[in-house]
């Protein structure tokens, strides 16, 4: 247990100084938010005394902090304030309509960067030829490094516009009613941002799962066990995949950070109406709460999946204390 | 961002520096060089770097000016094609490229120097493990590219202030290991020996755990100049500071607006083309550093 409280401990930390920023960034910086909202038209300073005791904003700061934790973790769903653009909507309605596309990304090319790699770990491993063990890591390296928005963008040009086999943008057919058509069109549009997130992070579930694999091959037991005529196959599906996959699941946790920032930029690019896309949306429309409120929730999202990858790995690991 | 994952070692100072020579140009030059995707990385570095430094003297527009119709694909004139103005995408290119770099190396020089001396001191000084240890895994898992939005949202987003923060948010995992390295020599007979006979703390540090530590300090400054790079070109592509200014990712910014529905597959390809190379030369580089940082990622 000492582990995950030594987790628990970091992301505590993560969440302490995420909300923190969130509060005090804002408020000093040049400019207050009432200046922003204010438009040149209205240039009374009555209506913007109106404005700022409407966000609250007029009250003293220890008040304002106060509230603002208030609204943050004493409240469900947490309140992060209006939007500037999309006004009266609340940020939080915005974000909710938006959180399942994220998550529908993220979990996806998770889930199959890790099967992707798992196969081709397996492949340059059990059958020892150099070609394929170096492409697949030269493959490896590349892929994580180029920058994913480019691979959308070159993606999305041949597969969308030229090819024009995929959308090019939006999470689903306009209204579509539920049902099979619907959730058809969701998996037709989802396949380019997919297929893109899971090509910029399989590289590192390979290297890893790679690594380990080859460790547990050389371990004794192994060893042992093929002398004894036990056929690969089966040690492959006990032995070695629970074994292997360990520390695959330690980099998971830590890879948070990385998969929620390719999913910021795919989301981009694709026109994907997920959280990250949201974020981009506050940059451009210089709306503050959504970009405060944006940046707390892809900061939970990392947490909670770092966490649920340390519980994973506390289950899986009898090492582990 | 798959370095940074797969840097959580123990710790153990023997894992991670088996050699205590003090050759570090050896050391370096056996890392970097004798290592192939090392060298590929490195060739690619340099033949891009000769390339923007060639372009920079031989293409003859400036890069902000309009020299040629718009939307125009490659030809002898424009390499590279123009854009929606009629700029040449080449010379946007040549030219961009060095805010992006300097940026990124700059980032990257600033964190080793926070970095280093924090890990020499708080190695060698106090005891101050949990602090540093927390800080590191806070910051391993810090949401970069949101806090940078926000920042540069809020902030006037001018280069300085993207090498400050990508400075002070890649500082950590060097300090770490730098720390590391330093508990285990001061463990060390001859250190030991030197304390007892006198020499001062300073001198020791100065002259034996500065340059057993170069090493480290040289890798990660490769290391974070490629995660800068990757931070810095994504950074510039979403739109934060001024996109009017030409960097590399600017120039995707508007190809992203503009480039799809005129049909002008150049303009995303090339630019990404040198970012892409760039990137993975020195991914490769890091790659082969990470492999020499921690060797139990080593294969067998």
């Amino acid at each position: 247990m000492g582990f995950i409280r030594r987790r628990i401990y970091t992301y505590i930390g993560i969440l302490l100084v995420v909300t923190n920023l969130d509060f005090f960034l804002p408020r000093i910086a040049p400019g207050s938010a009432a200046d922003i909202l204010v438009t040149t038209a209205l240039n009374s300073s009555e209506q913007r005394q109106l404005l700022l005791a409407r966000f609250g904003l007029n009250k003293p700061l220890y008040v304002q902090y106060y509230l603002f934790l208030k609204n943050l973790f004493a409240t469900w769903p947490p309140n992060f304030g209006l939007s500037f653009q999309y006004y009266p909507r609340t940020v939080t309605s915005l974000i909710a309509a938006r959180l399942g596309w994220s998550m529908l990304l993220m979990l996806s090319s998770l889930f199959l960067s890790v099967v992707l790699a798992y196969f081709m770990a397996r492949r340059s491993s059990l059958r020892v030829g150099k070609a394929t063990d170096t492409a697949f890591m030269y493959g490896s390296i590349s892929s994580q490094t180029v920058p994913v928005f480019w691979i959308a963008m070159v993606l999305l040009w041949v597969f969308g516009f030229d090819l024009r086999w995929f959308p090019t943008f939006g999470t689903a057919t306009p209204n579509l009613p539920f049902g099979l058509a619907y959730v058809g069109s969701v998996i037709y549009h989802a396949i380019l941002p997919v297929v893109v997130m899971t090509l910029s992070i399989f590289g590192q579930n390979y290297i890893v799962l790679r690594g380990s694999i080859q460790e547990v091959l050389q371990s004794d037991y192994v060893v042992a066990a093929r002398t004894r005529g036990l056929r690969d196959r089966i040690l492959a599906s006990t032995y070695i995949l629970r074994n292997s996959l360990l520390p695959l699941v330690a980099i998971l946790s830590f890879s948070m950070a990385g998969l929620v920032s390719r999913d910021v930029l795919v989301e981009a690019v694709f026109g994907y109406n997920g959280v990250g896309d949201l974020l981009v949306d506050g940059v451009v429309n210089h709306d503050y709460p959504v970009l405060e409120g944006t940046f707390f929730v892809l900061t939970l999202i990392i947490i909670l999946g770092g966490l649920i990858g340390d519980l994973l790995l506390v289950r899986l690991d009898p090492r582990i204390k | 961002m798959g370095e940074r994952g797969l840097e959580r070692t123990d710790g153990n100072p023997e894992v991670q520096q088996p050699e205590e020579t003090l050759n570090i140009f050896g050391k370096i030059r056996a890392t970097l060089w004798h290592n192939t995707p090392s060298k590929i990385g490195l060739v690619t570095i340099v033949a891009i770097f000769a390339f923007i430094f060639a372009g920079r003297i031989l293409v003859p527009y400036p890069p902000d000016a309009i020299t040629g119709a718009p939307y125009h694909p490659p030809d002898l004139a424009h390499p590279f094609g123009t854009d929606y103005l009629g700029r040449d995408l080449l010379s946007q290119v040549v030219w961009g490229a060095v805010p992006t770099f300097a940026v990124s190396v700059a980032s990257a020089i600033i964190s080793v120097g926070i970095g280093f001396p924090a890990g020499l001191f708080s190695g060698y000084f106090t005891k101050m493990e949990p602090l540093l240890g927390g800080t590191t895994d806070i910051f391993l898992a810090f949401p970069i590219l949101p806090l940078i939005v926000l920042m540069g949202e809020l902030f006037v987003a001018t280069n300085l202030l993207l090498i400050v923060i990508l400075g002070i948010l890649l500082w950590p995992p060097l300090a770490r290991a730098v720390r590391a390295q330093v508990q285990s020599l001061k463990t060390r007979p001859y250190v030991e020996a030197a304390k007892i006979s006198g020499v001062g703390d300073m001198r020791i540090v100065s002259s034996i755990m500065v340059p057993q530590t170069m090493f480290l300090a040289v890798a990660y400054t490769v290391i974070n100049i490629s995660l800068s790079t990757i931070i810095v070109t994504a950074v510039e592509f979403l739109g934060v500071g001024n996109p009017n200014a030409i960097s590399l990712g600017s120039i995707l910014y508007w190809a992203q607006d503009y480039a799809f529905t005129a049909g002008a597959w150049w303009w995303i390809l090339a630019p990404g083309v040198i970012i892409a190379l760039f990137a993975v030369g020195l991914g490769l580089m890091g790659f082969s550093l990470e492999r020499v940082l921690n060797p139990r990622l080593r294969s067998q």
